[in-house]
């Protein structure tokens, strides 16, 4: 079973003129850890949104095609019902907290109690999601005491609680000073091992080129290129779409570094080095 | 930071340990003897000596003072104005500073300050001695709506949290030149500045926190469970039915011994 | 757009994560009144524009919550005058869905019928607990002179309540009004709207 099949979607908000989502399809295997790049109003957000339930049930407004997550037809599902399969973790950390509990622990409790679980259940799982994110000493902080990158891992944790195969993550490093984006990248590969599935909206091309498996590139609610980091970061007209490549792209494209099989450029600073240790590059 | 609204004490007493909805109960039963039943002033009285010894017990009676200080200048104020204007005075009973009090406007002022005393207590008992979000817990347990029930623990969370950004708003509204001090106009020209953007910015958060709320399973329908669970006391029991049958003996000497 | 029942009971959860937010926003008013040292209260600004927002339930139950509140933490007094808390919320709900609230001048005859409705309400409050009186200076002043001159005690207090509330519910109704005017329309629209999910092929 795919994790994720996305057939013809088209999604416009209440009230608005344009389509935010423009008639968007594409698959992905589980396991698989995606980038989702594009400029501001490219729709990223929005097809986050439409991932987990959140477009249509939440927004309502018009929406056609077919997102199927875990098996779950979304339309047909409800938001509640997807959070067993799919998570979501925003930007703001500071939203995210539910804002009724008093301590990190039971932070984590509040989607568990929702559903309904055991109390050795939760508990065991919020052990396990704290250890795995490193919050576990801070069980009896308020979240409110949080750094930012804390927040943001406790959101991730309180999501991951949940035991979703998938998650996505929706810009959630943009609020983050330099030592909390880290804390959260580092959070994400560990899931990422951990065999859950990872779609992630990023602006630093850095990070996506690192860790992901496939990037998507979308414009004005379309999906321009869906593929692996070398073929979408070595597209020459990348710059109308808004997007900057990673750093060691830039430096490849100038010194004229590429595979010669393929004709693509590198995209992280090992691929770079293997290239040209192996064939002296012709500059 | 800003931690949560409360003015729960922490102390070892069976009345820390009981269930809230036993202190609400007794706050209804406090009121409801008192002011209705049997409305006379030594009945008030003894739900104000009772609520006494209970709070002396729970060791929090010393936090009970700021609560008075708030209704204190009222009563007061009270004692003075019925005392002097009271329309059915009669009987004069002292003079100070050339200012004559009547036995009657003083009475009533008695009974006012034992009637808000009794209800002050009573309420002091509950807040005082039980933790908000047990008092919440309890209440969901016994039907109230959980999602009602985020919405009190909510705010308690979320008022000190805005209240919390008041000084930093000021100090930034005054370094950009907004004047704070000096004429009624003035100060209230500046009211808006000051307050429209904590305002605007915890307005537009809700948009988010709801969809955060929603992909944790808050709407999900069945049965929800609790992390922390409370162990039904014996003497719960027992003092709800204590409680009920005072109720009842109240009522039935109200009609027939008077 | 059909705009939902005024009196709905079914509450989404914006609507929920919105009570408590105008509840801090009924005691964030109340502190800055006071630490500029304002004649006024403007303690229920947030309870206006939850009315505004999502109707007379709504802005009924946030007043009711946050004397509540304020009950617990601070006075338990406060708990009595949860009524006259709802009966605000309750008034500009409805006047709002009567006749939208579009202008300053709108905002200032909703600010009268508040400070009347709430007046009616407190009064009774008052008397019991209080014998009449408010606990503000001006009004308790009035209060006074008018029973030592035989004015009977039920209209003294009415009185009383009222040159207290006229001023500040006025102002409180035109703050919330500026406040509503300059909020995006997608976060309305997700208050007062109840939309319909559009195909689309």
């Amino acid at each position: 079973m795919k994790a994720v099949v996305v057939e013809n979607l088209k999604y416009r908000y209440p009230s608005t003129e344009r389509l935010a989502l423009d008639s968007v399809s594409f698959e992905v295997e589980q396991g698989e850890f995606i980038g989702i790049i594009g400029k501001n109003l490219a729709g990223k957000s929005t097809l986050c949104e439409a991932l987990v339930g959140l477009v249509p049930h939440f927004y309502k407004g018009a929406y056609g095609g077919r997102v199927v997550v875990d098996g779950v037809e979304v339309l047909s599902s409800d938001v509640s019902e997807l959070a067993r399969h799919i998570g979501i973790v925003f930007q703001n950390p500071f939203t995210q907290v539910t804002a009724a509990k008093l301590t990190v622990y039971e932070e984590v409790a509040f989607g568990l109690e929702n559903f309904g679980f055991e109390r050795s259940e939760m508990v065991d799982r919020i052990d396990y999601v704290l250890k795995l994110l490193g919050l576990y000493e801070y069980k009896d902080r308020n979240p409110f005491e949080l750094s930012g990158g804390q927040m943001q891992r406790l959101a991730i944790a309180s999501i991951i609680a949940m035991k979703p195969s998938i998650i996505v993550l929706d810009e959630p490093t943009s609020q983050l000073d330099p030592l909390g984006s880290e804390e959260v990248f580092k959070a994400v590969q560990s899931l990422s091992k951990e065999g859950i599935t990872i779609i992630m909206v990023e602006q630093k091309m850095e990070k996506i080129a690192q860790y992901a498996d496939k990037v998507m590139l979308m414009n004005e609610g379309r999906v321009i290129d869906f593929g692996a980091p070398e073929k979408v970061f070595s597209r020459s007209d990348l710059e109308t779409y808004g997007v900057e490549p990673p750093v060691f792209t830039s430096i490849a494209k100038r010194l004229n570094i590429k595979d010669n099989d393929t004709g693509l450029y590198p995209v992280t600073l090992e691929q770079m080095r293997r290239l040209m240790i192996s064939e002296p590059h012709r500059s | 930071m800003a931690r949560a609204l409360s003015l729960y004490v922490e102390a070892d007493t069976f009345v820390q340990k009981l269930d809230p909805m036993v202190k609400l109960l007794y706050i209804l039963i406090a009121i409801l003897i008192p002011f209705v039943i049997l409305p006379f002033r030594w009945v008030g009285a003894v739900f104000i000596l009772l609520s006494c010894v209970l709070l002396l017990y729970a060791k929090v009676f010393p936090r009970v003072l700021p609560l008075l200080g708030f209704s204190f200048l009222i009563l007061i104020s009270i004692v003075i104005i019925q005392g002097l204007f009271m329309p059915g005075n009669k009987t004069p009973a002292v003079e100070i500073f050339g200012l004559t009090f009547y036995k009657e406007g003083l009475l009533y002022a008695l009974t006012l300050c034992i009637r808000v005393l009794d209800v002050l207590l009573a309420f002091a008992l509950l807040v005082l001695t039980t933790r908000p979000s047990d008092l919440i817990q309890s209440l969901v347990k016994r039907g109230l709506s959980p999602r009602f029930g985020y919405v009190l623990s909510s705010a308690l969370q979320v008022i000190p949290q805005m209240m919390s950004q008041v000084d930093s708003i000021m100090d930034a509204q005054r370094s950009r030149g907004l004047e704070t001090e000096g004429s009624l106009w003035v100060r209230l020209k500046a009211f808006i500045p000051l307050i429209g953007p904590v305002v605007m910015s915890s307005l537009l958060e809700t948009r988010e926190r709801a969809m955060a709320l929603e992909v944790r399973g808050f709407s999900a329908s069945g049965k929800k469970t609790f992390l922390y669970e409370r162990e039904p006391l014996v003497l719960d029991k027992i003092l709800q039915w204590a409680l009920i049958a005072s109720l009842v003996i109240s009522l039935v000497a109200r009609f027939t011994v008077l | 757009m059909n705009k939902k029942s005024m009196w709905s009971f079914s509450f989404s959860t914006p609507v929920l994560v919105l009570i408590p937010v105008a509840v801090g926003i009924n005691y964030v008013g109340k502190l800055f009144a006071q630490v500029l040292r304002l004649p006024l209260w403007l303690d229920s600004i947030g309870t206006v524009i939850a009315s505004m927002l999502s109707g007379p339930i709504v802005g009924a139950i946030s007043g009711a919550i946050n004397n509540i509140i304020y009950g617990l933490t601070m006075d338990p007094i406060s708990f009595v005058y949860a009524l006259t808390s709802a009966a605000i919320g309750l008034t500009v709900g409805i006047m709002a869905y009567r006749g939208r609230i579009n202008n300053l001048w709108r905002a200032v005859v909703v600010g009268l019928v508040v400070a009347l409705v709430a007046a009616v309400v407190s009064t009774p409050l008052n008397v019991i607990f209080w014998g009449g009186q408010t606990g503000n200076v001006w009004g308790d002043a009035l209060y006074a002179y008018l029973i030592a001159h035989g004015v009977p005690v039920w209209l003294s207090s009415f009185l009383d309540e009222l040159v207290v509330d006229l001023p500040d519910k006025v102002a409180t109704v035109i703050i919330a009004f500026l406040i509503f005017v300059s909020l995006p329309k997608r976060l309305v629209q997700m208050y007062e709207g109840e939309e319909a999910l559009e195909k689309l092929d």
